[in-house]
């Protein structure tokens, strides 16, 4: 498969990365201070903190990701947005946004060190801080490959150009010129996209065209799902329930700094709170740009020659490459540079939006914390800016890294798994329950992580897996992974009780405003329903509800 | 920090830029294809909305 473009599309391109370089420059004169580079000051209007919150998590992975999903599972895949991301959201919002904004933490892992301790804090500072600067190196070579393999473009220059452009607008305007760059990128990926999935699904029939030529078991969210052998994705209800919509869904959007910080820089504790309650409302329509054309694509290979996808070299069906496929066989040139460039603009997203989240880590809860207490406001700022520096370079070596050695970004995406996993677990505990201690805590992390390593040993899916023995086997990898963050949780959330209970507390007056007993409730005195979190909330569980009877 | 510029601004020129070139070239193309025309049509409109946002309503 190759793409041909020509001059326009190039210049598409070509304006798209002085757009996202201009606006580093627009705002380099406005950053003065560590707390403007790294938090923006806290003054960040409520529709651009939306926006970024969602576009944040916009990165490839979700753009490609989804879309071969939607080919591999068909509307299964809707889970990991009406289960695995509403519901999480909306308990951020409303429950656990007004510790993170009222306790006035700088960061997730600040939050951990003001209602635990200093090695709870640290513990999650380096685990994120490594696992965000490796996830952007895995960006960056997931563009190149992509480049080398449609465009023909050379892997080098793909990646120091998409790095180059990321570091220029992430050095000049620090947190807000990514955040601004986010919802531009927004925009243009949903703008980028939709026509492609008009025009898919115009050729393919619409929507009749797709309930006669996709099998009926892609086309639900929740037939088949009594058992894991009986329906496409693998997995049974309750690990789907479970692992997807409680552990992972909780554990990502609520305690993830990457997605959580873009809430924090709101500019009062009722934007922060509906920041990602707003997001949910675009969240929801999401998959009709990100998955339907998995799905259009099933109804096309149907009807047409031409559409079937590449095989990769172990020869299985390269499921990534549906949308690029998608794009060469259906946009002219034209449309064809903004598609290309929407596909660009995730890649972007998704490093910038790990290498701010990693800048902040490093510098206030590591730096700040361990290397240098207190220094001036100016002195954070030059090392939030060596930071950035710093965590392009890394990207960039992870990214040769992983072309030499593709296994060991298998490897590192694993391990960070599981040390996500039974984050989520401690902070419900922590949040939730005055009794939780640091030990406590720290123990419950560190055993979870264990927990989720071993089970990984001990079972196989697809292939993987079973490096200590095999005492079960999933019918699919999504299957194991759900099962790994379930039982990973459980250990975390059991061993945090169990060392709380015998270790000594603190006292609860240090606990106010950070544990939901002692903190007096804000009554929201707002009585528009669009300004009050609350009944916010309740709108999107019940629109969530809606999408889940109709596609049931 | 000192006020930001407006963001809704810059979006609104970017899309109207790129929709006068889809546009044009959905045109005057030796080979014009609908869908530049349409897709150059849309990106317009948006970028001339968030112009007129930016424009009517000041950002906080």
């Amino acid at each position: 498969m190759n793409l041909n473009l020509n001059g326009v599309d190039y210049l598409i391109i070509a304006i798209y990365f002085l757009f996202v370089v201009g606006i580093g420059f627009l705002l380099k004169k406005k950053i003065k201070t560590g707390n403007d580079f790294l938090m923006s000051n806290r003054s960040i209007p409520l529709w651009i903190t939306s926006l970024a919150f969602i576009s944040a998590n916009l990165g490839a992975q979700e753009v490609l990701g989804m879309a071969a999903n939607g080919a591999k599972y068909g509307l299964y895949t809707a889970h990991f947005y009406w289960l695995g991301a509403a519901l999480a959201m909306v308990f951020l919002g409303v429950y656990m946004m007004p510790f993170y904004y009222g306790s006035k933490a700088r960061s997730v892992p600040e939050y951990l060190k003001l209602r635990f301790d200093e090695k709870t804090r640290t513990f999650n500072a380096v685990s994120f801080a490594a696992m965000t600067v490796f996830s952007s190196g895995v960006s960056l070579y997931a563009l190149a490959i992509l480049m080398q393999t449609i465009l023909g473009w050379d892997f080098n220059l793909s990646v120091w150009i998409a790095a180059g452009v990321v570091l220029i607008y992430i050095f000049l305007g620090g947190l807000t010129s990514a955040v601004y760059n986010e919802v531009l990128q927004f925009f243009l990926i949903v703008l980028g996209i939709a026509p492609l999935v008009f025009i898919g699904l115009d050729k393919a029939g619409g929507i009749d065209g797709i309930v006669q030529n996709v099998e009926n078991a892609k086309l639900h969210l929740w037939k088949g799902m009594e058992h894991a052998s009986t329906n496409p994705m693998g997995v049974d209800a309750f690990s789907l329930v479970f692992g997807l919509g409680f552990v992972l869904a909780f554990g990502y959007w609520c305690t993830d700094f990457l997605v959580v910080q873009r809430a924090m820089i709101s500019k009062n504790l009722n934007a922060a709170q509906r920041t990602p309650l707003i997001a949910t409302f675009p969240k929801m329509i999401m998959p009709a740009i990100v998955i339907l054309p998995g799905i259009v694509l099933l109804a096309l290979q149907n009807q047409f020659s031409g559409f079937d996808l590449p095989r990769n070299d172990a020869g299985d069906i390269n499921y990534n490459m549906t949308l690029p496929l998608l794009l060469s066989k259906i946009y002219p040139n034209g449309i064809l540079g903004v598609g290309l460039t929407a596909l660009i603009a995730s890649f972007m997203s998704g490093m910038a939006g790990n290498v701010t989240a990693f800048n902040t880590v490093w510098t206030y809860d590591i730096y700040q914390s361990h290397i240098k207490r207190n220094a001036s406001e100016k002195h954070y700022l030059y090392v939030g800016k060596a930071t950035t520096v710093v965590g392009i370079l890394i990207s960039i070596a992870t990214a040769y890294l992983a072309k030499g050695f593709n296994s060991i970004m298998d490897l590192l995406q694993l391990v960070f798994s599981f040390v996500n996993a039974p984050l989520f677990a401690t902070f419900f505990l922590g949040m939730f329950w005055k009794r939780t201690t640091g030990h406590g805590a720290f123990w419950g992390l560190l055993s979870g992580t264990a927990a989720a390593a071993i089970t990984h040993g001990l079972t196989t899916a697809e292939g993987k897996g079973g490096w200590l023995g095999n005492m079960h086997e999933y019918y699919s990898g999504t299957s194991q992974a759900f099962n790994i963050a379930a039982i990973s949780f459980i250990v975390c959330f059991v061993v945090t009780v169990l060392v709380s209970l015998f270790t000594k507390p603190r006292p609860n007056e240090q606990l106010v405003g950070l544990v939901y007993s002692l903190t007096p409730r804000q009554k929201d005195s707002s009585k528009v329903w669009y300004k009050n979190p609350f009944w916010l909330g309740m709108i999107l569980l019940a629109i969530t509800l809606v999408l889940n009877i109709i596609f049931f | 920090m000192n006020k930001l510029f407006d963001l809704r601004f810059v979006i609104g020129v970017f899309f109207l830029l790129v929709g006068i070139i889809l546009l044009g070239y959905g045109l005057f193309a030796s080979q014009p294809a609908a869908v530049n025309k349409w897709c150059g049509a849309i990106f317009m409109v948006f970028g001339i909305f968030m112009l007129l946002l930016s424009v009517r309503k000041p950002s906080e």
